[in-house]
């Protein structure tokens, strides 16, 4: 403890030379124009606060944490360690309580986690987040699962824990710091840096100058002996003088100014940092949302390319600017590590303003700063450190150790839900513009899409269908009969999405807005019981408080389709502008100091609030007039758990290859974060793509889970046909090519919704030995078995191409073959972009041009069959009826086919639950039969194909060095198990 | 399982299905799906083989529509959705047959052009045959578009020959007034050389006095000048003023308020300072230098380029100070409508306002008073009178040959239908605006003000029946306004609806007997018979067109 202190000391001696630092640090942080209207972190007191902690102690050699736990104070049971945390610095006599509770919980999934709160604070920190967040409570390891190894002679506990007991946490005291190791390896280290920063609730009157002098006095009184052993110990004098840093830690503490805004901040500073370490891990992913790469990059340290932390704050970003880490619109602070040995993540529950600063560990080739840390620390191993920050509420981690990306996905999915399993239109291909004017209009588009044979499922209606921005209205003049437009699409098989955002028009003649008057729902200022009003699209607005279980209800009742007239079952919902986005507030978003239900003050829940209008939203459709039919709901906003509710899309983005080029590293950031229904605006919102950018937009937006073609009010119209030939040829192939895939992607997202996965996956999670695809975010792979690399440049026609592993990958137009490991230069003439089928895969289709999905629903299925070196391959297909929840019941066909040894066998996998439902969906389906068999890869040509006592023709060619055979009706199904020879 | 036993609970499974329609198809369903002119290329051949129409392949005959695609040119199918790219025939009995596509064969939807229901065979979907009732309702449509079409092509037929009559007095009149082209010409160039002589004379005669004239004009032109240069001053300043509100609008109003009446301003004042740009501002000095009388004049000139720049100016202002929103409290906005409040104040009661004021205006040199001076005046007056009856007389000429040219030059169709309709107007209501447009002329959008959507471009394709109007007022942040004029065949002309797909640019549908088809054979040949018949409708249409006509007064 006394050491601890005199180092404190010590660090306030740097005073002259960190101010210099300090300056160069302000000066790297000026905005570019169009940021200005967004903090920086030295913007943001907490954020600048926790930062110049940071740099303190990055500064001050030797630094130790001031943190300890208290080792009399440790109790384990039942999968729970609690102790006291003692802050050294602050806790100076032994008869202060300790301030803060620190707890430790193993849990019956193998994750871990840690919270650390205040004691008796003067009044009880936000710790709702988790209330909303975590689906259910979940269960703690049993004691016989977990082992306490006991302590060593550094006074380090360790438990040893997990289902093989392969992981093990060791728990310092002093100073306090927690390693978790995978099998003896460290991975996950907290407080490795000594980061940890905890503001206690505190009330104003404190006189400043008085809590200064108790704390000159404190050191003054200190004895310590280290100082004391300093040469030259009168350096305590030029202690008293406070370095520029060590101001900066008692800035802003209180009100707030940000351009003409203030924060009224009744409650003062509560925030807290901790860094975190991946160690032996050198990429770090996650964090969402941000325009920027899919590996994290450095926002601290020698060449950094950030200056700034990457930002969580859920903002509506005009035009956002690509390639840096300014807050969008959704939250996720969810981070995960890799490397070729380990594979770590971590969960910061925490919707607050979050800010994350990622230093890389100098690599070892450098020598300088390098050779003086080894010199020092005799070995650096890679590591990747991490720095949190939130504004307010407690410090709750969950970790997560894997040991694989899969034990991690469904360890985050136990505690925050999976993917909803979505209606299967809404995995076909949408079609929306700002706006489409009238029901005149919306009948021609949709003739558009017949005329030119083009599929599509729904067409969506922006805000200008409403009469004045009054969601839940139509424009009477420009839609007099919704029912009827949603009919004839409907009886194509098509839908329609209108939007409805959170911000409800004041005006006492419109249902809505006065019945939430008078129910008494909507958000307060910061008196707690006037109502807040701001502006956005219809002007004067009020925000619903979705945090008032009676708003939620309410909103949810106004789905209804005898509140919202015009509706009908085939109409679902967008959820825009709910970050929230208020035009007339701070960073275009409304003031923290709002009130919530229960007195929360908004700036603890920020970034939850578009996911509880999310889920309102979804709640409202789900239970319309009881029709057992899954909601559709798109959002802009997002945060952990938002996958429960529905799909997200990257926001406004723009017209731009290079917004093209952005929008794979962020939809699979996204996805590896827990939302893996998620698009881009294929086109872009704002501005006109040519027809190239357009054609190869559709060519990459295929493979968006969530597909939709959008645009801004301003563009020029852009349906798949007005470019005219080759490009309306091109886009209808590869949305048809979209369709052709459904039942992969539909059978993806099942998976997704029972283990957690995303569906579109970086390279390193399929291939996570090969470092040359760690940091690889411009091809990436749809399930296991495709692989995509999108065409993001002008005029290109070659594309390089990474084939990892060692087996085959298959065009999966022409059949032609690659073989892997290694790049390879490969056509992308105008109509394709590179598309492989992995050897070892199987892949169902269904390949007969439709309209709608819906009109594929009989359609018979094709499997094209990609044999590895060793002839084996696998894949599986999941069908349901696409809208209701009777698949809970069981209603559902999953079928797992699997080659080896020349023979292909179809295995119905059991439902658990047994079907109840009448007319039941499987047993119809299961009839649908198999029209065609592809296989891909043989080594010689199929001679003999035989299905029981039934012999069959199968046709070959050969394709570069193998061959590829289509068997012709098989004549099976996919209800009932068979087994196919061929030789 | 074992592997053999798979076969039956599969065919009974498909007989639930809509697999079960797969072991149905072959039995005499080679035929499903094919029109019967079509009818002869699918039997098989004499070792009950049959090949793609492409050629491509050869497959047993019992191949063809047996729900799986063969064919690369999905010609093996017609009859099923396994192919999907060919075309499905459905007899329609009791309305006309049609070809949908294979891709809408069983797929759930009872398509409209396929009303006997024979797409959806499956049994998944039922749909009723509802031809006769379909047909009926098509018949009497129909019928009706066929009387629409029959008196429209009467009616075009007039407009033809109108056309073709009005380009042959057209061509004459245009001979007529070029034969008078030489003769006016000669006499106007005897007129100008008479009027250079005398104003040579006079010239000389005044050179010699030019001088003490100038001292004698600047003496009396001189507090004009200094009035005139106050007044310059002081529009400059307030253009000035204006020019730096709107710059302080510009940059300081909040984009996040999405304020189409601030962006509009804003906009139109970039506009504004781009044409600036190309302008170069008179220096005080150089028009110093000048005689009086050009001085004056360059000093007015100037005053009313920058009271001009007043006009464009105040009204970015008073358009945003009409329209924008006011419960933004926008201070940049708020600043710039107080400028505007207290620069309509001050303009007005100001001594300067130069609108209420009367214009200085240049007084009449004082005239040289002696007999010879009078003389060479009279002389010179005579010479300008008889030069300005020569000119008018020339000009008229060339106007109106110009006028033939113009409609000569315009492309009215191969058949001249279109000459009738040159600068008839015509208009349409909404709810919001009235939309004009005359046809080969403008196209306008008007509710308080107006706006100009578009000027006569030319045709779009090769059909004569879709007109282009370009280069409309800009919008603020979108492109020129502009028209798409589609016509379709009606017995009068009118516009039937006005769109705007996307923003600025509309879609004017116009019905006129103009592009009403004529019957093929019916032509030239019996153009005699109908004469007397047309010649009653000539005297409808020229009714018609003193209507068009008043379309301005209306």
């Amino acid at each position: 403890m006394e050491s601890a202190q005199g180092r404190i000391k010590s660090s306030k001696r740097r005073t002259i030379v960190r101010s210099v630092l300090g300056l160069g640090l302000a000066l790297a942080c000026v905005s570019a124009v169009k940021r200005e209207d967004f903090k920086t972190c030295s913007q943001s007191g907490f954020c600048a606060r926790n930062r110049a902690y940071a740099d303190i102690a990055k500064e001050t050699p030797q630094w130790v944490s001031p943190f300890q736990l208290n080792p009399s104070s440790l109790r384990l049971h039942k999968g729970v360690l609690t102790g006291d945390l003692i802050n050294v610095q602050e806790d100076k006599q032994p008869s202060d309580k300790p301030a803060l509770a620190f707890e430790l919980h193993l849990l019956d999934t193998d994750a871990a986690r840690v919270r650390i709160n205040e004691r008796n604070p003067i009044h009880p920190r936000y710790d709702g987040v988790q209330d909303t967040v975590l689906i259910k409570p979940y269960g703690h390891a049993t004691e016989e699962s977990y082992q306490k190894l006991g302590k060593d002679e550094n006074g380090i506990l360790t438990i040893q824990y997990g289902a093989q007991s392969q992981n093990t946490v060791r728990i310092s005291s002093a100073p306090f710091k927690i390693e978790f190791l995978v099998n003896g390896v460290p991975t996950v280290i907290l407080n490795d840096e000594g980061l940890l920063r905890f503001e206690r609730l505190r009330n104003k009157e404190e006189p400043k100058v008085e809590e200064e002098e108790g704390e000159k006095q404190g050191e003054e009184a200190s004895s310590d002996p280290l100082v004391e052993q300093k040469p030259g110990g009168n350096e305590i004098e030029i202690a008293i003088e406070k370095s520029d840093l060590e101001k900066k830690l008692e800035e802003n503490l209180w009100e707030e100014r940000f351009k003409e805004f203030t924060d009224s901040k009744p409650r003062g500073p509560e925030s807290f940092g901790m860094d975190i370490t991946f160690s032996g891990i050198n990429h770090v992913y996650g964090i969402p949302e941000h325009a920027s790469s899919l590996s994290l990059k450095a926002t601290r340290g020698p060449d950094a390319p950030y200056t700034e932390p990457y930002r969580l704050y859920n903002l509506d970003v005009f035009e956002y600017e690509g390639d840096n880490p300014m807050a969008l619109y959704g939250s996720v602070p969810f981070m995960l590590g890799h490397s070729k040995n380990s594979t770590a993540a971590v969960f910061w529950m925490n919707a607050a303003e979050t800010w994350i600063d990622v230093e890389k560990s100098p690599e070892d080739k450098t020598g300088g700063l390098l050779s003086w840390i080894k010199s020092k620390k005799a070995v650096q191993p890679a590591a990747t450190k991490t720095h949190w920050i939130s504004e307010a509420g407690v410090l709750d981690l969950f970790v997560f150790l894997g040991p694989t990306h899969r034990d991690i996905f469904r360890q985050y999915a136990s505690l925050v839900g999976t993917t909803a399993l979505p209606q299967a239109f809404s995995i076909a291909y949408h079609q929306c513009r700002w706006n489409y004017n009238n029901q005149q209009d919306v009948a021609e588009v949709d003739a558009g899409f017949d005329e030119h044979d083009i599929p599509y499922d729904v067409l969506w209606l922006d805000i200008e269908h409403t009469n004045g921005k009054r969601y839940f209205t139509w424009d009477e003049a420009k839609f007099p009969n919704p029912t009827e437009m949603q009919e004839s699409l409907s009886a194509k098989g098509r839908k329609m999405v209108t939007i409805i955002d959170p911000h409800i028009k004041k005006d006492g003649d419109y249902h809505v807005s006065k019945e939430g008057a008078e129910l008494d729902v909507y958000i307060k200022n910061k008196d707690g019981s006037s109502d807040f009003d701001g502006w956005c699209w219809p002007g004067s607005s009020q925000w619903i408080d979705f945090y008032n279980p009676k708003a939620r209800d309410w909103w949810a009742s106004q789905f209804s389709y005898d509140k919202y007239i015009g509706s009908t079952k085939s109409l679902f919902t967008w959820n825009d502008m709910n970050e929230p986005s208020v035009f007339s507030g701070p960073e275009i978003t409304i003031p923290k100091d709002v009130i919530h239900y229960g007195n929360v003050e908004h700036r603890n829940v920020h970034n939850l609030y578009g996911t509880m209008f999310h889920s309102a939203t979804a709640q409202g459709l789900t239970h319309r007039n009881e029709t057992n039919q899954r909601p559709f709901v798109l959002s802009r906003a997002f945060f952990a758990g938002t996958q429960r509710f529905g799909a997200i899309w990257t926001g406004d983005n723009v017209a731009s290859w290079e917004h093209l080029e952005l929008a794979s590293p962020m939809l699979l950031t996204i996805g590896l974060s827990g939302i893996p229904f998620s698009g881009a605006d294929v086109g872009g919102f704002f501005g006109n793509p040519d027809a190239e950018l357009l054609t190869r937009w559709y060519q990459a937006g295929i493979y968006y889970p969530f597909f939709r073609a959008h645009a801004h009010l301003d563009s020029k119209r852009r349906e798949p046909w007005l470019f005219g030939e080759p490009y309306t040829t091109q886009i209808r192939e590869a949305i048809r090519t979209r369709y052709t895939l459904l039942p992969f992607w539909y059978t993806l997202f099942q998976e997704a919704s029972v283990e957690g996965t995303p569906i579109i996956r970086p390279m390193f999670t399929v291939f996570p030995e090969d470092e040359a695809v760690f940091g690889m975010d411009d091809q990436y792979m749809v399930g296991d078995a495709i692989l995509v690399k999108p065409v993001v440049k002008s005029a290109v026609i070659r594309s390089n191409v990474y084939f990892a592993g060692k087996e085959k990958w298959f065009d999966i137009k022409d059949y032609s073959v690659e073989q892997g490991p290694g790049f390879k230069d490969i056509e992308s003439p105008a109509d394709k972009i590179p598309v492989y089928q992995r050897a070892g895969t199987i892949v169902p289709k269904r390949e007969r041009p439709r309209r709608s999905s819906k009109a594929m629903e009989n359609d018979p299925f094709t499997l094209v069959i990609a044999l590895d070196s060793v002839g084996e391959a696998s894949g599986r297909l999941y069908l349901d009826d696409g809208e209701s929840f009777n698949y809970e019941k069981g209603d559902f066909i999953l079928t797992e086919f699997k080659v080896s040894k020349g023979v292909l066998s179809s295995r119905k996998v059991k439902s658990t639950t047994a079907t109840s439902v009448e007319s039941s969906f499987a047993e119809k389906a299961g009839g649908l039969r198999i029209e065609r068999l592809v296989i891909l890869g043989a080594t010689v040509p199929l001679k003999k194909v035989t299905v029981g006592d039934r012999t069959l023709q199968a046709s070959c060619s050969q394709v570069g060095g193998s061959y590829v055979c289509t068997i012709k009706e098989p004549q099976v199904t996919i209800g009932k198990d068979f087994d196919l020879s061929f030789a | 399982m074992k592997t053999h036993s798979v076969c039956l609970p599969i065919l009974a499974t498909l007989a639930l299905s809509a697999a079960v329609t797969r072991a149905n198809v072959n039995i005499n369903n080679a035929a499903r799906g094919v029109s019967p002119s079509n009818a002869k290329l699918y039997v098989p051949d004499s070792v009950n083989n049959w090949s793609c129409l492409d050629g491509s392949k050869t497959i047993p005959f019992s191949a063809v529509n047996d729900d799986y695609c063969d064919c690369i040119d999905g010609s093996d199918e017609p009859g099923t959705s396994a192919c999907g790219t060919g075309q499905f025939y459905c007899a329609n009995i009791g309305h006309t047959p049609s070809n949908i596509k294979t891709s809408r064969v069983n797929d759930g939807v009872c398509d409209e052009e396929c009303c006997d229901g024979s797409d959806e065979y499956d049994g998944q979907t039922h749909c009723p045959n509802v031809c006769e009732e379909v047909g009926a309702k098509a018949r009497e449509e129909n019928d009706r578009i066929q009387s629409i079409q029959n008196e429209g092509a009467r009616l075009r037929r007039g407009f033809i020959k109108h056309g073709k009559a009005n380009k042959v007095s057209l061509t004459n009149e245009l001979e007529t007034l070029r034969d008078q082209v030489d003769q006016v010409q000669l006499a106007l160039n005897d007129a100008r050389a008479k009027l250079d002589a005398a104003n040579e004379e006079q010239g000389a005669y005044l050179e010699g006095s030019k001088s003490e004239r100038e001292a004698t004009r600047r003496q009396q032109l001189e507090p004009l000048i200094q009035e005139q240069t106050k007044r310059l001053k002081y529009a400059i300043e307030v253009r000035d003023m204006l020019k730096i509100t709107l710059q302080n609008l510009k940059e300081k109003h909040n984009k996040n308020f999405h304020d189409m009446a601030v962006k509009g301003t804003v906009s139109g004042f970039d506009d504004y300072i781009v044409a600036q740009g190309e302008k170069t501002e008179v220096v005080e000095d150089d028009l110093a230098s000048l005689a009086s009388d050009r001085q004056f004049d360059a000093l007015v000139d100037e005053t009313s380029v920058v009271l001009r720049d007043i006009g464009t100016l105040h009204d970015l202002l008073d358009g945003m100070k009409r329209d924008y929103n006011t419960e933004y409290n926008d201070e940049a906005v708020l600043a710039a409508v107080k400028v505007t409040d207290d620069f309509e104040i001050t303009w007005d009661s100001s001594k300067l306002d130069f609108a209420d004021v009367e214009h200085l205006v240049l007084p009449e040199e004082l005239p040289v008073d002696s007999p010879e001076a009078e003389k060479f005046r009279d002389a010179t007056d005579l010479a300008q009178a008889a030069f300005n009856e020569a000119s008018d007389k020339e000009n008229k000429i060339q106007e109106g040959i110009r006028d033939i040219e113009r409609k000569l030059n315009m492309d009215f169709g191969p058949d001249e239908t279109f000459s009738q309709l040159v600068d008839k107007c015509f208009d349409f209501k909404d709810t919001e605006y009235t939309y004009s447009v005359c046809l080969f002329g403008d196209a306008n959008q008007s509710s308080h003000s107006s706006t100009h959507l578009g000027k006569f471009s030319g045709w779009e394709g090769d059909n004569y029946d879709v007109q282009m109007y370009t280069g409309g007022t800009k919008c603020w942040n979108g492109p020129e306004r502009s028209v798409k004029l589609v016509m379709s065949c009606g017995t009068t002309t009118e516009i039937v609806s006005v769109t705007e797909p996307e923003k600025c640019e509309y879609l004017f549908k116009l019905q006129t007997p103009a592009v009403c088809p004529i019957p093929e054979g019916e032509g030239e040949a019996d153009e005699q018979e109908q004469d007397q018949e047309r010649q009653q409708d000539q005297q409808q249409e020229e009714e018609g067109e003193e209507h068009t006509r008043k379309h301005d007064e209306l």
